[in-house]
């Protein structure tokens, strides 16, 4: 085996938040890339980020404008950024036109003119925007394809990372020999989804380095682009074995029913209709981690925090104290403008902020209506990949879902989202004895046993409150209409009861 | 309109600053004319000719409402700055007095350039070509000093 040392490509930091992550740590040294997209998509912020987050005066960035958009114009819009720091310019940052070499001249010129300012400049970054406005230039008389070769070659030796911005429509990606040249070729699009933008990043191509595959979202903001990785920045995280750990519910009955809690990591899923008690049970198991010790974040979406945290006092239940002590964070996130992995990324962020052990989500269906549009048809897996993501660093998840009422039937959600789950509660109304009465049953525990009980329970003060007893005078109580069978008195529940246990 | 007090006094400064250093040895520029060189090398480079050269005429346009004196000077195809002599006196004639119509060309010039870069890519502008210059002490008497 050889033992000489392989060439090290330093990876230098993309200054977008969240990239850095998507394409394997960073831009490849010396790469040769294109950034290729509809106009609008947010090209030239991506590579102005990326210029401003490594030039410096001893190895400046030299931005070559060709065509196109008015470089003053491009200046003055920039600036808006807040990466946009003047006072890199000139001397980390030089901006070049080239336009009259364009206008009036060929590419054989404007290839000369940006060689003699980089043997000048001894740039570390080059970026040409846009360089396909080039080749619309009637009197070129080298073709696009060599220009870039030649362009390439010269600037790899160099020592410069570039970037060339062109216009390209998604059909004119494939098969186009102008990008067999690129190391990199990161693909921007938007697309417009009922009253919604849908921004998506793809990394077609990287050399050198792993780079996370398929789309991924991004956001424009005044920090300029920020993207979100699929893999939510944990996909190098090592996963912690499954532990054997049991969390209390704060309910001493539920966590008997659960064969003495809910395992840490799982995902618990709590399903009922309105009113039912989801979200007060979801309080008591956060608030029951808190005085655990163990952080918690509750993301919700249909009340703000400061509601959530009065309810639960309501409850019996301090939320506040633990919000000023770091212990909990309650996340609003703000209705109806929202990418699904925007979302999942401000809990990413705030449970590794707190280190939090318990996650409540409160609702799924608040969450998928904060969705634009666009992005609803991906909620389920996004889903899927936060989940498997949080749980696989040893965070126990509980949502709540709310499901339509049914005498026919026994959904658990209405989201089909039972496979995310390790754990699925339902609470129901039955109707018993002339009154609307509430029932839990626990419907899965993987890997461990459970209960078979149907409970009938009620919300106090206190909060959630289960009968010790199960209902055993009824017959069809899941179907919310029982019958009252021959036995003339609810059943004491009793150790025998216990044993009486699902094992899924 | 008239010219702002800020972009006026950046202005003076800009072109007393270049009568001052002016060699007369050189072939005969006027003060006006050498500084608007800079700046148009400078900008040419950032932005490219067609860019200076709008900007360029807007300015002209602004600062001949302000001087009819300047309804003389003409803006070349390529930016550059024709029959400027024609209202001011050469450096090499008389070198520390600069004319109140190139004041107000420049000022315009560099309002423009204040209201599309913004102050901070605009003064940095300014620092590349006249590298010797300290343009924002704010602590001088009036603001900036060359």
């Amino acid at each position: 085996m050889n033992t000489e040392k392989k060439v090290t490509i330093n990876k230098l930091p993309t200054g977008v938040p969240g990239l850095d992550e998507i394409v394997g740590g960073g831009f490849p040294e010396y790469s040769f890339n294109i950034i290729a997209g509809a106009p609008g998509s947010g090209k030239t912020t991506l590579a102005h980020q990326f210029v401003f987050a490594n030039a410096t005066p001893e190895r400046p960035a030299l931005y070559f404008t060709v065509l196109g958009e008015s470089a003053i114009k491009m200046l003055r819009y920039q600036q808006q950024y807040t990466f946009f720091d003047p006072a890199k310019l000139p001397d980390a940052i030089r901006f070049i036109n080239l336009s009259q070499v364009v206008l009036e001249k060929d590419l054989g010129a404007v290839l000369e003119a940006i060689t003699k300012e980089v043997e000048k400049a001894n740039p570390a970054v080059v970026v040409v925007d846009s360089f396909r406005t080039m080749v619309r230039q009637p009197r070129s008389d080298m073709d696009l394809q060599s220009f870039i070769q030649r362009l390439a070659l010269s600037l790899a030796s160099w020592q410069a990372t570039t970037f060339l911005i062109g216009e390209y429509a998604e059909d004119e990606l494939r098969d186009n020999p102008i990008f067999t040249v690129a190391d990199g070729l990161f693909w921007l699009r938007q697309t417009t989804e009922r009253n919604s933008i849908v921004r998506k990043l793809q990394i077609i191509k990287l050399r050198g380095q792993a780079s996370v595959p398929g789309l991924h979202t991004f956001r424009i903001t005044e920090a300029g682009v920020q993207a979100f990785s699929r893999t939510f920045g944990l996909a190098a995280r090592k996963r912690n074995p499954p532990a054997n750990r049991r969390l209390s519910f704060g309910v001493p009955e539920l966590d008997k029913m659960l064969d003495g809690g809910v395992r840490e990591g799982d995902s618990v899923l709590i399903a009922g209709s309105s009113g039912t008690g989801k979200s007060v049970l979801a309080t008591q198991f956060i608030a029951e981690g808190i005085r655990h010790g163990e952080p918690g974040i509750v993301a919700v979406f249909e009340e703000r925090p400061q509601a959530y945290a009065e309810r639960a006092s309501k409850l019996g239940l301090d939320l506040e104290t633990p919000q000023k002590n770091g212990k909990l964070t309650i996340l609003y996130l703000r209705p109806l403008d929202l990418s699904v992995d925007e979302t999942m990324q401000s809990i990413l962020d705030a449970v590794q902020k707190i280190g939090a052990k318990r996650l409540v989500i409160d609702s799924l269906a608040g969450f998928e209506m904060a969705l634009s549009p666009g992005f609803r048809a991906d909620f389920r897996e996004s889903l899927y990949r936060m989940i498997f993501a949080l749980t696989g660093i040893g965070v126990t998840i509980l949502s709540t879902v709310e499901v339509d009422e049914s005498f026919t039937e026994f959904p658990f959600s209405t989201y089909s989202i039972s496979f995310l789950c390790d754990d699925i509660i339902r609470l129901r109304y039955v109707s018993l004895d002339g009154q609307l009465r509430k029932v839990m049953v626990v419907i899965k525990m993987r890997g461990g046993d459970h209960a078979k009980d149907i409970r009938e329970y009620e919300i106090t003060s206190k909060g959630v409150v289960i009968s010790d007893q199960r209902l055993t005078n009824y017959q069809g109580l899941i179907s919310g209409l029982p019958v009252h069978s021959n036995r003339t008195t609810r059943e004491v529940h009793s150790p025998q009861d216990s044993e009486a246990k699902n094992e899924t | 309109m008239t010219t702002l007090p800020e972009m006026r006094d950046l202005a003076q400064r800009l072109l007393s600053y270049e009568a001052s250093t002016g060699d007369i040895s050189e072939p005969v520029d006027s003060a006006t004319l050498r500084v608007y060189q800079k700046l148009r090398q400078n900008l040419v480079g950032v932005a490219g000719s067609a860019s200076f050269h709008s900007l360029a005429s807007r300015a002209l346009t602004l600062a001949r409402a302000e001087d009819p004196g300047l309804s003389a000077v003409q803006l070349g195809r390529n930016g550059d700055l024709e029959r400027i002599g024609a209202i001011e006196p050469s450096i090499k004639v008389e070198q520390d007095r600069v004319h109140e119509g190139g004041v107000i060309l420049i000022s315009r010039l560099l309002g423009l350039l204040f209201l599309f870069l913004g102050e901070a890519l605009t003064l940095g502008l300014l620092r590349d070509a006249w590298p010797g210059a300290a343009l924002d002490d704010r602590n001088s008497g009036n603001g900036r000093k060359l």
